[in-house]
């Protein structure tokens, strides 16, 4: 593999402001073949994970990305001065991990299943992006129909719904704390 | 068949909950709960119960204890709880009914309530594998969530043309039509003084807050000839307008030549 194309590589990613898909790198450079991409991508990765850089390649999104090592994170917080970062309140994970499940999703089904009503932190998802309206339902009343959206994946470093994880995985978890309770 | 009765709903002397203070060492306020089902599924827990096979009678006088020791009322969460509570109730009274014949598990009366803590227990559990993935996820930044830094005044603001001059003098004349405009003032205000005025405030590279300028102005009327001054040294390259957003104030300076040459003083 050349070492010419993980370096076009890891500056476009560099440069992009938001996870870059393999796609996307081929429609930039025309004629490369998706699979060599990957190698370099996979490579650029590598590279930066072996070397304990204080930024590495990140797969979230379903794409690429550079983030700062997350054992640097006083330091940054301190240099932009930001005291803490907010966390999502456990309404509003509650309501994304019901939507992420079910979708795609009314207020009032996201409300049953939570049983309590979530008109109020299901706007305040979509005013952060982490949720989207992809239509309405032909129900009385026609009421919008939510999905999670492309920035929910990305903000739980996630590269696509297949990722959350599974009933089987759900079931362990339950089975886990059953176990520490008992 | 569950073995349980339904008691007499706690009279004082019979009550068998504790209160918050004594009891289990639990303190829990229904604050502390997402909602009803997270309250539910809490106790059934607490007592190591089957989820499959609620009783019914404890877990419904359970649960009526904790909503009595709530402290404030909230009627929105007061009335999520009291439904799930009429619903224990209800599945009760159809469990005490006299049947002929046993019931298939298909008809049990808490069949309904039980898949949906099945349900919400589901959820409970990806949210805390969410809330582990956004804390390992808040600690690796990346560049396009950053704010500018602090302490720097970034000067390569987007430049505003007149329409968004005019956009945004507009917003504040609607502003000011709201206010009272019986009052009339009785001063006279020139082109000529105004830009006087305003240049002195821009002299020596100060920065001038659009919006909070026109707020100052005495008048409607001094506001109008204001923004025309404005426009005008916009117009002659003379000032810079720049916005950092869009519905933000627009700020204005001198540009660097002009203030050297000082061809306006």
């Amino acid at each position: 593999m050349s070492n010419e194309l993980r370096d076009i590589i890891e500056s476009l990613i560099f440069i992009s402001q938001d996870p870059l898909s393999v796609d996307r790198i081929a429609a930039v450079l025309e004629g490369a073949a998706a699979t060599d991409i990957q190698a370099a991508v996979d490579e650029l990765a590598r590279g930066y994970a072996e070397a304990g850089r204080g930024i590495r390649v990140v797969h979230t999104g379903g794409g690429y990305i550079f983030t700062t090592h997350p054992d640097h994170d006083r330091w940054v917080r301190k240099l932009l001065q930001i005291e803490r970062r907010n966390k999502l309140s456990s309404a509003a994970l509650e309501t994304l991990a019901a939507i992420a499940y079910h979708q795609p999703v009314t207020q009032s089904e996201v409300s049953a299943i939570r049983g309590v009503d979530s008109t109020y932190t299901l706007k305040t998802l979509l005013d952060k992006k982490l949720l989207k309206i992809v239509g309405r339902k032909k129900a009385p009343g026609n009421p919008l129909v939510y999905r999670t959206s492309e920035r929910f994946l990305q903000y739980f470093g996630l590269n696509g719904l297949d990722e959350l994880p599974s009933e089987e995985e759900i079931g362990k978890i339950l089975q886990e704390e059953k176990a520490s309770e008992g | 068949m569950p073995e349980d009765v339904l008691d007499p709903l706690p009279a004082e002397e019979a009550a068998p909950i504790p209160p918050a203070e004594a009891g289990d060492g639990y303190q829990v306020r229904l604050g502390a709960f997402e909602g009803p089902l997270d309250l539910l599924l809490f106790l059934i827990r607490k007592k190591k119960i089957d989820i499959h096979d609620i009783p019914i009678a404890t877990i419904t006088r359970d649960y009526l204890g904790y909503l009595e020791r709530k402290e404030r009322i909230n009627l929105d969460r007061e009335a999520e709880f009291l439904f799930i509570a009429a619903l224990l109730i209800y599945i009760k009274s159809q469990m005490l009914l006299p049947r002929e014949t046993d019931l298939a598990e298909q008809d049990d009366p808490r069949r309904v309530l039980v898949n949906r803590l099945l349900e919400y227990e589901k959820v409970k559990a990806a949210c805390s594998v969410l809330r582990g993935r956004e804390e390992a996820q808040i600690l690796q930044w990346r560049r396009n969530f950053l704010p500018p830094l602090p302490g720097e005044s970034a000067l390569d603001f987007v430049e505003v043309s007149l329409f968004d001059l005019a956009e945004s003098f507009f917003l504040l004349m609607k502003r000011r039509a709201a206010e009272d405009t019986r009052i009339i003032k009785g001063r006279d205000v020139s082109t000529e003084e105004k830009m006087k005025e305003l240049l002195g405030l821009l002299r020596d590279g100060q920065v001038l807050d659009f919006l909070a300028y026109f707020e100052t102005q005495a008048s409607l009327e001094e506001a109008l000839v204001s923004f025309f001054c404005l426009l005008e040294l916009v117009k002659t390259r003379t000032a810079v307008a720049a916005q950092d957003e869009i519905f933000q104030t627009i700020r204005v300076w001198l540009r660097k030549d002009t203030r050297r040459a000082g061809h306006h003083e």
